[in-house]
């Protein structure tokens, strides 16, 4: 095993950075090739580059013009797409949308002139290559000096490799959509229920869940994977050393297929200061939860000579991913607790309140796995429903300049308007401790959500309300208009969609090159959806303001509705989809056309 | 704005000096009072508000997001030195001396600025700052081992050193401690 490792460090290292005689440009080569992915207790055949899975990691300077020539040796047509990167369009590899793709035995010259800087990663988009292997990170160094101080850094990359290949885990999936989840609720768990709430109330909600087709514990379609860690499993333990004192930069990037993982280093506080590449104002946590094909980039500051554990569970809690950091070589972090308990969706996740209902006026037919494509998609008691965020719950989107920050749910009798100059001496009796870190409900989950995390340590876990862009990419200014996109599907088809419509079916989504869209994502599933836009930022609304921060991806919970702003200042055609990758497979996708902007030069491909 | 702070702390190293001279000896508790080490002043001796008078050295100090143009600082035990500090960032930065202790607890202080809107990333909302929390205590930045600078804001400090204490230099707003703006102060 060790070899092998070797092998491929050798492998990697031979593919990374080449010169060339021009001092602006790097050229980079990079292969495609068919690999075998070695966990230790699963091998697998899998797709890698430069002969490993997962691929070198890419270092580029902002401000330079970067070669990278990939050739094709599968037997099959591949792509690489560079995940958060600006570029033109014909550079983003996208078969059909930015190019034709690369065949068998090809080589295309891809050039992009670097105009940002921070953590990325690149994948392949062709069929399921990315979750059979085909991914690798990016490290782009910046122009001017960073906000934060590290004195060494580590990428971190998650993945959830599983035994069987993309193709066949689909079809089974298309088959039997409960296929690869193992939770499924037994006659014990019934038994249990009616003794806790009676068996009128336990019958009905399993009716509910049945006319649905769902099951409270489809948090992840995909069960039976293992967790890696750089490629690495919990067994093989990958290590990162420290000398103690140091400031660590750990660069997270989830390069998984369909997992969400839950991040932590028991005894070390991790401090957030990028998101998806974009510095963002540094926020102290203990553990955040990183969606599919985001990217974190933390400071950790180790003080003691021992090892730490980079604990990564998935958000289902049913694999995760496990490293060391070390003083020393050899070492190996105690492996803590692990949470082994699958949290449940509520009837929250639905978007609506049980009580509020009444599925007898539904009828069952309507109900049946939540495809609104052929049902009114206006019907009043869903739409108010799926609105009903709970007593006074913050609701992502909503303005906030005039609330800075608080937590107002347990003070809704007051007016702020006037807080300036108020007597506090009244409020003697407000609990802080209550407002200390932790404790408020996360407004980016529906209020008493089965997902809402929380950390291992009782301590601080990441919400998207504590985003806010170091320093705004764009002056904020009004959209000029709003789209709406219901994320759909029907789970009994495994089939997903964007306001009931397939990708296939669909037309594309045009915007107008100099506008500023507003998206509106309203999720009418159960499941959690990574959605990312490529080419262009997504400003996500976290009632900042101008400090709302700037990502490629944006993850939206069930049962709730999220905003993202973005400056259409790209021309040309992107990819718009869930970075899940069977759902981005089924439907749940749309083309992008930007109409308008500077005359696009026809790019050659540089044979 | 500037001249507010100056005068401010000018005021308050001044009255601070005057008080320890009645009392015959420095009176470290004063300096600490106030804000951190527990709002009951700390034991340990940070060292106390200088007087012009005895300055034999001048630092300079440059903030910058999010980082203080030094990273370390050498001064003899005993030594007065004058502190000009100017916000060359576009964020609001903090310069205070003290133990890691204490600005520890100041952090948490801080945060909770924030999270009360007395403090913005680019401004201080000063009438928010003087609100009175109703125990007499007010979020206002006044003690004389730490000044708050909007962008482009500058201010002095002017501090006698103690013989021998693990000192910092700090920027205390929430997160800018962690991704390293701080600095070793050194006892010669």
């Amino acid at each position: 095993m060790k070899q092998r490792i070797v092998l491929r460090a050798l492998l990697g290292a031979l593919g990374t950075v080449m010169l060339s005689a021009t001092s602006f440009a790097a050229t980079y080569d990079l292969t495609v090739d068919y690999v075998e992915i070695d966990t230790g207790t699963m091998k697998t055949g899998g797709i890698g580059y430069n002969g490993s899975s997962p691929g070198p990691t890419l270092r580029f300077k902002e401000g330079e013009d970067v070669v990278i020539n990939v050739t094709n040796n599968l037997d099959e047509a591949t792509s690489t797409h560079w995940h958060g990167l600006i570029l033109p369009y014909q550079m983003d590899g996208v078969p059909g949308i930015s190019f034709p793709g690369i065949e068998p035995g090809e080589t295309f010259t891809y050039r992009i002139p670097v105009s940002q800087s921070g953590t990325y990663w690149f994948h392949s988009h062709s069929g399921f290559q990315e979750p059979d292997g085909a991914y690798g990170s990016i490290i782009i160094e910046p122009q001017k000096r960073e906000p934060f101080k590290f004195d060494r850094e580590y990428v971190v990359v998650l993945k959830d490799k599983h035994p069987h290949s993309g193709e066949r885990i689909l079809r089974n999936l298309k088959m039997m959509p409960d296929y690869y989840n193992r939770n499924q609720r037994s006659l014990g768990d019934f038994i249990m229920d009616v003794r806790k709430n009676g068996l009128g109330a336990t019958l009905s909600e399993r009716a509910d869940w049945g006319a649905m087709r769902m099951m409270p514990t489809d948090i992840e379609d995909v069960q039976g994977f293992v967790g890696l860690i750089n490629g690495m499993s919990p067994e093989q333990n990958w290590t990162g050393l420290f000398h103690p004192e140091e400031r660590v930069r750990l660069r997270f990037i989830n390069a998984s297929a369909m997992t969400y993982f839950d991040v932590r280093i028991p005894g070390l506080e991790m401090t957030v200061v990028q998101a998806d590449g974009n510095n963002v104002q540094p926020v102290k946590v203990d553990e955040f939860r990183i969606a599919v094909a985001e990217t974190y980039d933390v400071i950790v500051q180790p003080k003691d000579d021992k090892a730490y554990a980079i604990m990564a569970e998935s958000m289902g809690r049913s694999g995760y991913g496990f490293g060391t950091l070390a003083p020393h070589e050899g070492m190996r972090a105690e492996m803590p607790e692990l949470r082994k308990e699958a949290p449940l969706l509520t009837m929250a996740d639905m978007g609506m309140n049980h009580g509020d209902m009444g599925h007898g006026d539904m009828g069952k037919g309507d109900m049946a796995g939540m495809d609104h494509g052929a049902a009114p998609s206006d019907n009043p008691a869903m739409g108010n429903a799926a609105m009903d965020h709970g007593s006074g719950g913050s609701m992502p989107g909503m303005d906030h300049s005039g609330m800075a920050g608080m937590d107002h749910s347990n003070m809704t009798a007051m007016d702020h308007s006037k807080m300036a100059g108020m007597d506090h001496s009244n409020m003697a009796g407000m609990d802080h401790s209550a407002m200390a870190m932790g404790n408020r409900a996360d407004p980016f989950y529906a209020a008493g959500s089965g997902l809402t995390p929380k950390a291992a340590n009782g301590g601080k876990f990441l919400s998207y309300a504590d985003l806010k862009a170091q320093k705004p990419l764009y002056a904020d200014r009004p959209a000029t208009r709003e789209i709406e996109l219901r994320l759909t599907g029907n789970m009994e088809r495994y089939s997903w969609s964007i306001n009931g419509v397939k990708y296939e079916d669909a037309e594309p989504i045009r915007l107008k090159y100099g506008e500023r869209v507003r998206f509106k994502f309203v999720n009418e599933t159960m499941m959690s959806h990574p959605m990312h836009l490529h080419g262009m930022w997504s400003i996500l609304d976290t009632g900042q303001g101008k400090w709302n921060p700037v990502k490629h991806t944006i993850n939206i919970n069930p049962g709730t509705t999220v905003y993202s702003e973005t400056e259409v200042d790209e021309p040309g055609q992107w990819a718009f989809h869930c970075h899940l990758s069977y759902h981005m497979a089924t439907g749940m996708f749309r083309k992008v056309v930007v109409e308008g902007g500077p005359a696009v030069a026809t790019l050659k491909n540089g044979n | 704005m500037p001249s507010f702070k100056k005068s401010l702390i000018r005021h308050i190293a001044a009255s601070t000096v005057l008080l320890s001279t009645f009392a015959g000896m420095q009176a470290p508790a004063f300096a600490g009072a106030g804000h951190s080490g527990g709002h009951g002043g700390a034991a340990t001796d940070i060292g106390a508000p200088g007087q012009l008078s005895d300055v034999r050295r001048t630092i300079r100090i440059v903030m910058e997001d999010n980082f203080f143009d030094q990273e370390k600082i050498i001064v003899r035990a005993g030594e007065t030195v004058r502190f000009m500090i100017e916000n060359k960032g576009e964020f609001v930065h903090e310069f205070n001396i003290g133990t890691a202790a204490m600005h520890a607890d100041h952090q948490k202080e801080m945060f909770m600025m924030m999270e009360h809107g007395a403090l913005e990333a680019d401004k201080i909302n000063m009438a928010m700052m003087e609100m009175d929390m109703g125990n007499g205590m007010t979020m206002k930045h006044d003690d004389p081992n730490s000044v708050l600078l909007e962008p482009g804001q500058s201010a002095e400090v002017i501090w006698t050193f103690p013989k021998d204490t693990e000192l910092e230099f700090a920027c205390n707003v929430p997160g800018h401690y962690e991704s390293g703006m701080m600095g070793k102060i050194r006892l010669q």
